[in-house]
């Protein structure tokens, strides 16, 4: 009896350091960073899809701001000549692939339809052209808020994906 | 008959006032224009209300006591659009969504028409900006009109003044 005791308890005792070193391992297991010591932000291209120049620029500006909120310190525009000195510099070129304008009104009177949506083909990429990570971001506005709304909901999720594949040195 | 009469002329009064109104709302106007400014301005919060105005191969933008210059020379696309904002906005606005029976929601049909400017230009360094502005219908190509004359560019290649009958059929307009 005391014996098959011992022995539920041993078992329970390597199940729960399965269970906790799990997590520990799928971090060992995650690919390192790429160092990035600057990002240059390329301004938002929509040849495909026909997007309204507001929306262009909201994602752009939304873009470079939320960049530097997640802890790049030297974010720059496109065509800045500062960047063409820096080694490591990250470039990051956007293609919009799909726009829904949707509608505040029918949002804020149904709740249910008149949301709008917006997906960006993100390319990370070096300055000469290797590219290094490649991602479709999208952004929606379901209930609240403007339309340009959904600019912002993008620029948050893509930063989150710089955030986690690159490493800035401030940030280390 | 005479009641029917009144009635028909009551009614036919209000629809040419219903048609005068937006011709008046959607004339030039001249000075500093009341303006929202969105996004963009370099050291202007984002929806600081202020006015735009076009001076000295300037584009002006006033919010408070700070103001915030753009060359016209750096400016290289002027693009307008429509778009509408909720007649009952604000503080009141957000309130009223509470309101039982769906009031909110009614109070959402009453819509006014505004007009978007949105400007990209390069700064000192050659780095790109974007800066997005609402304004009153009719304005907004009056400014693009004004920063064109003083050396803006534009890749819309459409007639600065065809644009707002243009402007109605771009996706720059909610849909409805």
């Amino acid at each position: 009896m005391m014996k098959r005791i011992l022995n539920a308890g041993i078992r329970l005792f390597l199940l729960t350091v399965v269970f906790a070193a799990s997590p520990l391992l799928a971090q060992k297991n995650k690919p390192a960073k790429i160092k990035a010591a600057a990002l240059q932000v390329e301004m938002i291209e929509s040849d495909e899809i026909k997007l309204p120049a507001e929306f262009q620029v909201a994602l752009y500006e939304n873009l470079i701001r939320q960049l530097e909120k997640n802890g790049f310190s030297h974010v720059y525009r496109d065509g800045d000549r500062n960047a063409a000195s820096v080694a490591d510099l990250v470039v990051l070129h956007s293609t919009v692939r799909g726009f829904k304008a949707g509608s505040e009104k029918a949002r804020q009177v149904t709740t249910v339809s008149g949301a709008t949506s917006i997906t960006v083909h993100c390319q990370f990429s070096r300055q000469d052209g290797t590219s290094l990570l490649e991602r479709d971001v999208n952004g929606k506005v379901r209930f609240f808020g403007g339309n340009l709304r959904a600019t912002y909901d993008f620029a948050k999720k893509a930063a989150n994906v710089a955030h986690e594949n690159f490493s800035s040195p401030e940030r280390e | 008959m005479t009641s029917k009469s009144t009635t028909v002329l009551v009614a036919a009064a209000w629809l040419f006032i219903g048609l005068v109104i937006p011709v008046g709302n959607a004339q030039q106007v001249s000075g500093p224009v009341k303006v929202v400014q969105l996004t963009g301005l370099v050291g202007v919060k984002d929806n600081a209300k202020g006015t735009l105005s076009v001076e000295n191969g300037q584009l002006h933008f006033v919010h408070g006591k700070t103001s915030s210059d753009v060359s016209a020379s750096s400016i290289q696309d002027v693009v307008t659009g429509a778009d509408s904002q909720r007649a009952v906005g604000g503080t009141i606005g957000l309130m009223s969504m509470a309101a039982p029976y769906g009031g909110g929601r009614v109070l959402s049909l009453f819509r006014t028409k505004i007009d978007t400017l949105t400007v990209q230009y390069r700064d000192a360094d050659g780095g790109l900006h974007g800066a997005i502005f609402t304004m009153p219908v009719g304005t907004s190509e009056v400014i693009k009109k004004e920063l064109l004359a003083q050396g803006a560019h534009t890749t819309s290649d459409k007639e600065p003044g065809a644009a707002s009958s243009v402007s109605s059929s771009t996706p720059n307009k909610e849909q409805k």
